[in-house]
């Protein structure tokens, strides 16, 4: 089945939001997973769509030793105490 | 009585205090003085009080802003955020002070006023600000010509040494090369996708003055294949003692030049008789240690590129590593396309390999030096090796026997054989 | 609102350029450095470019910037660089005007040098400045020990050029591992747990995938909802606190600052190398940490009366041996210098009788 852009869009949002709060995603843990399933896309679509998301404000990268794409939330670490 | 009566004795000294140009930024700025509050804080309990920040950045981008957060923001909140700006720097820190002014005014407008020129990886680093004054500082950065450089999962900022521009032993356009390759990356630069950081550093000749083959995944090292440029009416001048070794930045007023030249060549190729200094070449193994003695008498040859090394890095994770030799020449010339295109291949295969905070070096010792080469289609060259394997433990792949079938060496598969 | 601008990378490097610069790139023959700080670079072209070199706090502000620029001004046309030590080089052409520019400097408090056989500025980290995982400060220690060694600033006193730098913990952000002589801010007790507040400040998931060494597990007690750390696995990498604050790694009493030293990047007679471990432990001791200001002071001037001419320190070392490095510093060796960590181990123990008693 061929994705759409907008599709493509909507199935990493959903991936990203049912990782949350279990396993932070890597930009290449998306287009990996992707690219397994369908094989008419190649990694440039999965970027343009991370970017549509993270533009849109939808998703964040975040940065944790490792960059993931997330998700906005408040951080720990700006949390008082 | 002083607040900072620890910090105060950092005061003294002929080195240039930074506790003075900080307490001087802070009777402008309420977060300066809360800085140093926190700071003398930290000077008396022996420990940090920041908290690390993930999240903040500019829209679009997953780099160029570390989040920063006082623990101690009750009692000093001017640095309840303290958030660091990487700016990219331009090739080889050239600056007017026009350039330079106007970087401060931003910096004045929208943070701290304290910044380092420059960061480890070669940023201009803007330490502490606020998550409200990220976006337009970034907007007053764009719009006079700046952008943010690289962080976390990133192609980081390029850096290079200021070679053609004022050093007589660059062998390739340093300053370009650096320049090309990082507008060309702006993507990967500042949309995270990489399985760690990735950096580039491109030295124009073996010294090595931005510590490319320890501190860059990729280390660009310029090298000359013809030889060394001689003016012996110099190396004359030298011996008699007219001209200072090293350009005269050492306690020795004369040069031996047996002893304090030939006698210390790491490949014993060459002699001087008294008169005439003579080079064998062929055997030259480019460490630069004649040409730095003698900077008026010997000169890189013009036949000239870069020698690729990959794989350095800090200790993290598996121990600190150094660049090894992948290619040992490459012409390095606009439009750079044989670089540019390696260089994708290289993170490609790394990218899909690697696992999360893995550096390229580290892929390698895991996956295996072979399967990088083919998979970056690098032939095999003894230059990449110090030394061959010891044990017997290597193997035949099929493309090895339909090499060999077909009358060609062991080298792998069809475009490997050289020569 | 106006477009958004987005990599747009950084200016092209050329509108920095001074014209003698523009006029001679690539066209440089050879270069002197008639004394401490000044270098001079002559062109095919016979036009003269002279680089004044100072040092400089690697933490600055924008006044102090502005200054350097009312310097630039006045003698350079405007036109300056930094190097990658954190040096400023003023550039200029008019050689009348150096002694003037020296005195401005001076007067600054803007110590001229960095140049040849000299030790020049300190290349580190944030520190208590800036950092989430520093053992020690940076900018503290440097200024300390750039206070002592002042005289080799300035000077070209040395058998060969000392690279010093300093990280303020074992991520060595500040990439110290291949300088003559390195500080670094080393932990010495894993994390503390502070389980109250992990449970809400942290994911459990994704704190225990941070550690890079597998040392963090979930909390036997799962009511407790928190995790337990394993602590001879711990190599004190912070990268946990970093994902989570409740799992701070810091010991105010156990940090301190490890001494490494041999390391060079440069091919000049011997190949790159990496810095090796010559002082495990240095009590922390702000603000001027004396113990190591000395330390530094002994190494250095041992490897100044030992070393041959053109010798770097590691250079040195390995003429003489480690065990008479060891010997000649009063050093104690310790169970910490023998490697025991992966793959690079094994290429570190001694397997001839090549040494001295």
């Amino acid at each position: 089945m061929a994705l759409s852009k907008a599709e493509l869009v909507e199935h990493i949002y959903k991936m990203v939001e049912a990782a949350s709060g279990k396993r932070q995603l890597k930009a290449s843990d998306l287009w990996k997973a992707v690219l397994k399933e369908h094989s008419e896309l190649d990694k440039k679509d999965v970027q343009t769509a991370i970017k549509e998301l993270i533009d849109g404000g939808r998703c964040v990268y975040t940065y944790f030793g490792g960059s993931y794409v997330e998700l906005p939330r408040v951080e720990a670490a700006a949390k008082k105490g | 009585m002083s607040k900072t009566p620890l910090l105060d004795q950092l005061e003294s000294g002929p080195w240039p205090s930074f506790v003075t140009d900080l307490k001087r930024m802070a009777a402008k700025k309420p977060q300066v003085k809360d800085l140093l509050a926190q700071l003398e804080r930290s000077y008396q309990e022996k420990i940090t009080h920041w908290k690390h920040g993930g999240i903040v950045g500019v829209l679009g981008y997953g780099s160029g802003i570390i989040g920063r957060y006082s623990d101690l923001a009750e009692t000093f909140p001017g640095v309840e955020h303290f958030h660091t700006m990487r700016i990219n720097q331009p090739s080889g820190w050239f600056y007017t002070t026009k350039a330079l002014r106007g970087l401060c005014d931003i910096w004045d407008k929208h943070g701290s006023g304290l910044l380092n020129m420059h960061g480890a990886t070669g940023d201009i680093i803007f330490l502490g600000t606020r998550t409200e004054n990220l976006e337009p500082c970034f907007a007053e950065l764009t719009a006079n010509g700046w952008d943010l450089g690289g962080s976390g999962s990133t192609f980081r900022s390029p850096s290079c040494c200021l070679g053609p521009a004022r050093c007589e032993w660059a062998c390739y356009d340093t300053m370009e090369a650096c320049y090309v390759l990082t507008q060309e990356m702006q993507f990967d630069m500042h949309r995270p996708s990489y399985p760690y950081k990735y950096k580039l550093k491109f030295s124009g000749c073996p010294n090595d003055c931005v510590a490319a083959v320890a501190r860059a995944d990729l280390s660009i090292i310029g090298v000359w294949k013809d030889d060394i440029r001689i003016d012996q009416a110099a190396v004359k001048a030298y011996a008699g003692g007219e001209l200072k070794p090293r350009g005269g930045a050492t306690p020795y007023a004369k040069l031996d030049i047996k002893a304090d030249v030939t006698d210390l060549c790491p490949t014993h190729c060459m002699s001087y008789d008294g008169k005439k200094l003579a080079i064998d070449n062929r055997n030259c193994n480019h460490c630069m240690h004649c040409i730095n003695l003698m900077p008026q008498a010997l000169r890189p040859g013009t036949e000239t590129g870069a020698t690729l090394l990959l794989g350095s890095h800090a200790p993290i994770l598996e121990g600190a590593q150094l660049s090894w030799v992948i290619q040992p020449f490459i012409v390095m010339e606009s439009p750079y396309d044989e670089f540019k295109e390696l260089n994708v291949r290289i993170t490609e295969w790394w990218a899909e390999h690697g696992k999360n905070r893995e550096r390229i070096g580290e892929l390698i010792l895991r996956l295996g030096m072979r399967e990088f080469l083919e998979a970056a289609e690098l032939p095999p060259a003894p230059q990449q090796v110090r030394i061959p394997r010891a044990n017997p433990f290597f193997f035949w792949q099929q493309s090895d026997f339909d090499a060999e079938a077909k009358g060609r060496k062991y080298y792998t598969r069809e475009g490997f054989d050289v020569e | 609102m106006s477009e958004r601008k987005t990599d747009i990378g950084p200016p092209h490097y050329e509108q920095f350029l001074p014209p003698i610069i523009k006029e001679n790139y690539g066209k440089w023959k050879y270069h002197e450095i008639p004394e401490p700080g000044v270098l001079k670079h002559v062109s095919e072209t016979g036009a003269e470019l002279y680089s004044v070199r100072a040092g400089a706090a690697r933490l600055i502000s924008t006044d102090f910037v502005r200054e350097v620029c009312e310097v630039a001004d006045k003698f350079c046309d405007g036109y300056l660089r930094f190097t990658s030590r954190n040096n400023i080089e003023f550039l200029l052409t008019d050689k009348g005007k150096i002694a003037g520019l020296k005195a401005e400097l001076k007067k600054a408090g803007i110590p001229i040098g960095g140049t040849g056989h000299s030790v020049t500025s300190i290349i580190h980290t944030q520190g208590w400045v800036h950092c989430h995982t520093p053992a020690i400060d940076a900018s503290g220690p440097v200024k300390a020990v750039m206070d002592d060694l002042f005289e080799y600033f300035g000077t070209h006193k040395l058998p060969a050029q000392v690279r010093i730098a300093l990280a303020c913990c074992i991520n060595m952000c500040g990439a110290v591992h291949c300088s003559d002589i390195a500080m670094c801010g080393v932990h010495r007790t894993a994390p503390k747990i502070m389980h109250d507040r992990l449970r809400h400040l942290c994911e459990i998931p994704t704190t225990i995938a941070s550690c890079p060494t597998g040392a963090i597990r979930p909390h036997p007690d799962k009511s407790l909802k928190s995790v337990s750390v394993n602590e001879p696995k711990c190599m004190y990498c912070g990268n946990c606190y970093t994902m989570c604050p409740a799992l701070p790694c810091f010991d105010a009493e156990k940090g301190g600052i490890a001494i490494l030293v041999g390391g060079k990047v440069s091919n000049a007679k011997s190949a790159p190398a990496f810095s090796r471990l010559a002082i495990p432990y240095i009590p922390n001791n702000p603000p001027r940490w004396p113990e190591v200001v000395a330390a530094i002071r002994n190494i250095l001037i041992k490897y100044a009366e030992g070393a041959n001419k053109w010798e770097r320190l590691g250079e040195w070392i390995n003429r003489i041996g480690w065990e008479k490095f060891f010997e000649v510093c009063d050093i104690p060796f310790t169970f910490q210098h023998i490697d025991d960590y992966k793959f690079q181990a094994y290429d570190t123990y001694r397997t001839s009788m090549h040494f001295k008693f």
